[in-house]
């Protein structure tokens, strides 16, 4: 007989996974250490084309994630994911066990042969150290979603009139809007977590996105715009948008029509024809999100630091080893402060993250000076520093990453007005489009929505194809001012690992004045 | 846990047609059954901060059905999709099928579920069994095979140990190596009211792609393999990352232009795959955003330049008997001597666009004209790093990409064509700056890069200083010659092949970058 798989089942299974976790598993051969992710989503979600329905749907996700460490002369991780269904429920203990048996044997086995690499490779194998995790408080804990409008009330009918609603207020904007795609979405996320420590920890979260898409025709070729807003609330957040200050979301479909809009004028607009020098530049909330993201956010995770992302997601250029690197050295116009902080209010929001550890501010620029790195309890055991609560997963089948949270420019006091119209001879920078980052990420290419040319103070030529590239550290330093304007965005889908994994966190910052060089068309 | 046999798949999607068919309201329907492993290590060896080598050995599997059903309602017909993880009894199939009912929408566009094209598929028992059953063991062996493969070439090389003076020097020199092994099970069975007897597939993949570092010398290389069977792994790839990063040891900055340039076969797939596919399949054209908007049958690169996608090749890792359609797979040329001659699709696009008022703008050919050029031979179910997922409808997905020339030159008579020039051997983050549409692209090059000199390699290229900026309108057009020798390549998060080719492209544009990077460390 198979039941129904929603949020409550965690309820009726949570003792047992707990007992699992702290009694069976510390039964195997070797085990040093385990932990099982589990999560529950009911969702609901509706895609619109040109203004036609294309497709809904209502279903649920469960699915589990072992970790185990293990081994005797030496120790080793070794990791399990899996996808449960309804029929999963009556035995779902049976086959979390089965996870934590076979983690639990690769755990062994990569301890094994780690100890014989130790010995046969000298010099070479001296590195090849226990894995260990850095100690931090065992939680339990049960953490509830925050929402108004609970999303397993929302009717799939709503979701499905939402998406085609946005797509038409998007196409209906002019007829250069060629093409035109909504989405929405919205869902009730529970997590368990529970470890052979003793951690039994229970989040849930609300989450409501949209997702719009318009292509643009004009004299000048068709130019994509795409953009995405959500929070981590219930569906209120597509019918009435959103504002606390910081966050400021309209409603889904106003959302639609702006960015049409803003598509149509920029397709419109002369493409940009760069200076041949570096210029004065004026950033805008919106596009310092992806520069804070991609040359903040990103090199400050201890992985690629650690080298572990060598191969793919690259290095940081803040750590080349123990001995040699720019904690506690200047990186940035000490005007910069940047930090990640998941218990402030977010699309990266969360009390503990998937290590168990309790979630806390952490700061990567202060004042200029690089501070402290995001980590989880592996790389802040190798470090020798606090583990800060970093390390998520997108589902509980795939292992978590080192990840940013909510990583932002913190606000400064200028007034974004009188920055700009202290510029002569400049450009404004507005919205974020393409980003491309060096491999250690100590260069960034990042176009722009628009970018307007400023004289005398005054916002002039609006242009298309725009951006600007810099090197990492010359762009930080040339800031000369920071506005009081802060705000904050979603970034639904930011890649990492393998497989890849697309994680939700938010981004943002205030208006920045620096100096870099523009980029346009044509490569 | 062992995959689920076919048999069990095959009986479900029979078991499952024929309970469709008591459904008076189902119109037509397809059931696709399939079973998934991605067995995944990761590696991270470095010799002077601690680490665990493998990293990460990892599975993820997955196993389920899925309907795809067209609905006779009181407001016409609705299409629907509805998956059901883990039951593939009947009690499974009515859940997917309601799952379907209940999202089901009325979609104007939708014609009908897959037909039989009247071809048979050409491949059969293709895959490797031994990945299919491979052991934790295997795993995690497979793993630290190309770890101690990286560690041999560095330990025994004897450039290195004149570099250093002693092994406790090697080992200070700052040894990186990154990159993973990943094995993909995938076995799947479909059956629909227009093909019902039910077709099964195996297929069977095993990546490898890793990146060996000397970081104080600031010298990068890869090593990949790419195969759909086991049997002669080595663990290669980590060899081959640890030589070329000795090779690579003394690079140097370059300074910035337009260069007559080798792109090496990691760079063109990633050119290829990151900037070129999107705008290669139908539905792009559809939507407008595809950079040869109304330029089918027109010249659009050099007329050197062959490239088509194709899953039926015996042999080849990324091939595939039948998509997960139920069609069987083909070969579709994409651009031929520089003309534009085809597109990937899957059967809902293709019917989409024959339906289009604007097709023939969209395209610039009347799509009833070139229903072969766009025929759908790549619907397939991607997701989570690879697999054929139950829970996904088709989208459209390259299998083996394969790209030729006319000519087919050696790599030395590409150096000759070069004169003075660069080899780019590997590139990262190489997104379309300014859209899909508009061709722009830009990303940085990262190793396995050298300065030719009078047709030579002389001295390799210091890694993370160099900035692509172009056009891949540009590039195409600018290809001069195209080797003879092609590796399967592989890119992150990708089950897709591209078998690359050695290319040489005039008016290569590169800016310098990074240059306070030499105080910084």
């Amino acid at each position: 007989m198979t039941q129904r798989v929603d949020v409550e089942l965690l309820d009726r299974i949570r003792p047992r996974i707990n007992s699992l976790v702290t009694e069976n598993a510390r039964r195997l051969p070797g085990l040093r250490y385990c932990d099982v992710r589990i999560q529950v989503r009911e969702e609901k979600g509706a895609v619109a084309e040109n203004g036609n329905e294309k497709a809904s749907a209502e279903d649920y996700a469960f699915d589990f994630g072992v970790r185990v460490i293990a081994g005797d002369r030496a120790s080793a991780p070794g990791y399990y994911g899996r996808i449960l269904g309804s029929a999963d429920v009556d035995r779902v203990h049976e086959v979390i066990m089965e996870g934590i048996r076979q983690a639990h044997q690769r755990a062994r086995t990569n301890a094994r042969m780690k100890s014989q690499a130790r010995r046969r490779f000298g010099a070479l194998g001296e590195s090849l150290a226990d894995a260990r995790l850095a100690p931090v408080r065992i939680a339990q804990d049960t953490v509830p979603a925050t929402y108004r409008t609970d999303p397993r009330t929302v009717a799939l009918e709503d979701s499905v009139k939402m998406a085609v609603d946005a797509c038409k207020a998007a196409q209906g904007v002019s007829s250069q809007v060629a093409y035109a795609a909504a989405s929405s979405s919205t869902f009730m996320l529970r997590e368990l977590f529970c470890s052979s420590e003793g951690a039994d920890i229970d989040q849930s979260f609300a989450q409501t996105e949209g997702f719009v898409i318009a292509i643009c025709t004009s004299e000048h070729g068709t130019l994509e715009i795409y953009d995405f807003t959500g929070h981590q609330r219930g569906w209120e957040i597509l019918t009435e948008g959103y504002d606390n200050g910081s966050i400021v979301l309209p409603d889904f479909v106003t959302f639609c029509k702006n960015l049409a809009a803003d598509g149509v004028e920029v397709a419109n607009s002369p493409p940009l024809r760069p200076p041949d020098k570096p210029v004065v530049v004026v950033t805008d909330p919106h596009f310092n999100t992806l520069l804070v993201h991609e040359v903040v956010g990103h090199p400050s995770e201890l992985d690629r630091a650690l080298k572990y992302e060598t191969s793919y997601a690259g290095r940081s250029w803040f750590f080349r080893d123990m001995a040699d690197n720019q904690m506690g050295r200047q990186i940035a116009s000490p005007l910069v402060n940047a930090f990640s902080d998941p218990t402030i209010e977010g699309f990266g929001s969360f009390k503990y993250d998937h290590d168990g550890t309790p979630a806390r501010r952490a700061y990567h620029i202060r004042e200029g000076d690089f501070e402290e790195f995001l980590n989880n309890r592996q790389t802040a055991a190798v470090l020798g520093v606090e583990a800060n609560g970093s390390f998520r997963a997108t589902e509980s089948s795939l292992i978590p990453l080192i990840r940013m949270t909510n990583t932002i420019f913190a606000p400064g006091d200028r007034d974004p007005q009188e920055i700009i119209s202290e510029v002569e001879d400049g450009y404004y920078v507005s919205g974020h489009r393409v980003p491309s980052v060096s491999e250690a990420r100590e260069n960034f290419r990042i176009t722009a929505v628009k970018v307007y040319e400023i004289k005398n103070g005054q916002l002039g030529q609006l242009y298309r194809d725009g951006g600007i590239t810099s090197d990492s550290r010359d762009y930080f330093m040339s800031i000369d001012a920071v506005g009081n304007d802060f705000r904050m965005y979603p970034i639904p889908n930011c890649g990492k690992g393998q497989p890849m994994q697309a994680k939700r966190m938010s981004n943002g910052g205030p208006t920045m004045r620096g100096i870099a060089r523009l980029t346009g068309p044509g490569g | 846990m062992p995959l689920t046999p076919l048999s069990q798949l095959k009986r479900t999607v029979r078991d499952a047609l024929a309970y469709l068919k008591t459904q008076p309201d189902v119109a037509e329907a397809e059931v696709f059954a399939s079973a998934n492993g991605n067995l995944t290590v990761r590696l991270n060896y470095t010799s002077r901060i601690p680490s665990n080598a493998v990293e990460e050995p990892k599975s993820l599997e997955s196993y389920g059905l899925s309907v795809r059903v067209a609905f006779n309602t009181p407001e016409g017909l609705k299409t629907g999709f509805g998956s059901e993880p883990t039951d593939l009894s009947i009690e499974g199939v009515k859940r997917a099928l309601e799952k379907a009912r209940r999202g089901a929408v009325l979609d104007t566009e939708y014609v009908s579920l897959p037909k039989p094209t009247g071809k048979r598929p050409t491949l059969s028992r293709y895959h490797d069994p031994t990945i299919m059953r491979v052991s934790n063991n295997r795993m995690v062996r497979v793993g630290w095979q190309t770890v101690e493969r990286a560690l041999e070439t560095f330990s025994t090389s004897e450039d290195l140990l004149n570099l250093a003076g002693s092994p406790q020097g090697v080992r200070d020199l700052g040894l990186i190596l990154g990159g993973d092994v990943v094995m993909l099970q995938e076995r799947m069975a479909i059956g629909s009211y227009h093909m019902p007897r039910v077709q099964t597939d195996e297929s069977t993949l095993l990546m490898a792609f890793t990146t060996a570092m000397l970081e104080d010398q600031q010298a990068k290389g890869s090593g990949w393999s790419v195969s759909s069977h086991l049997s002669g792994f080595t663990g290669e790839s980590g060899a081959e990352a640890a030589r070329n990063a000795i090779r690579a040891i003394d690079g140097q900055r370059v300074p910035e232009g337009a260069y007559r340039v080798i792109l090496g076969p990691q760079t063109l797939t990633e050119i290829l795959e990151w900037i070129l596919m999107a705008s290669l399949q139908l539905d792009l054209f559809y939507a407008g955003a595809s950079t040869f908007l109304g330029k089918f049958g027109q010249k659009v690169a050099s007329d050197r330049l062959h490239i088509y996608d194709d899953a039926s090749v015996p042999g080849l890792a990324a091939s595939k008997s039948i998509t997960d359609e139920g069609l069987p797979t083909e070969r579709t040329d994409l651009i031929k001597d520089g003309v534009l001659v085809g597109l990937l699709s899957n059967y809902y696009e293709y019917q989409r666009i024959l339906n289009d008022p604007k097709g023939r703008d969209k395209l610039g050919a009347d799509p009833g004209e070139i229903t072969q050029a766009i025929a759908p031979r790549n619907g397939f179910r991607t997701g989570r790093g690879g697999g054929r997922n139950f829970d996904s409808p088709p989208s459209i997905t390259p299998t083996n990409l394969i790209v030729e020339g006319t000519e087919k030159y050696t790599h030395e008579e590409l150096l000759r064509m070069v004169g003075d020039g660069l080899y780019i051997g590997r590139i990262w983050y190489t997104y379309p700056v300014n859209g899909i549409g508009a061709g722009d692209f830009s990303g940085t090059v990262v190793g396995d890069s050298y300065i030719i000199k009078d047709g030579r390699i002389v001295a390799p290229v210091r890694p993370n200083t160099l900035r692509m900026n172009e056009n891949i309108h540009n590039v195409l057009n600018n290809i001069l010659g195209i080797g003879a020798h092609r590796n399967g390549t592989v890119r992150w998060a990708s089950d897709q092949v591209t078998w690359a080719p050695e290319v040489v492209v005039d008016d290569f544009h590169l800016n310098e970058i990074g240059g306070y990077m030499t105080e910084v460390f």
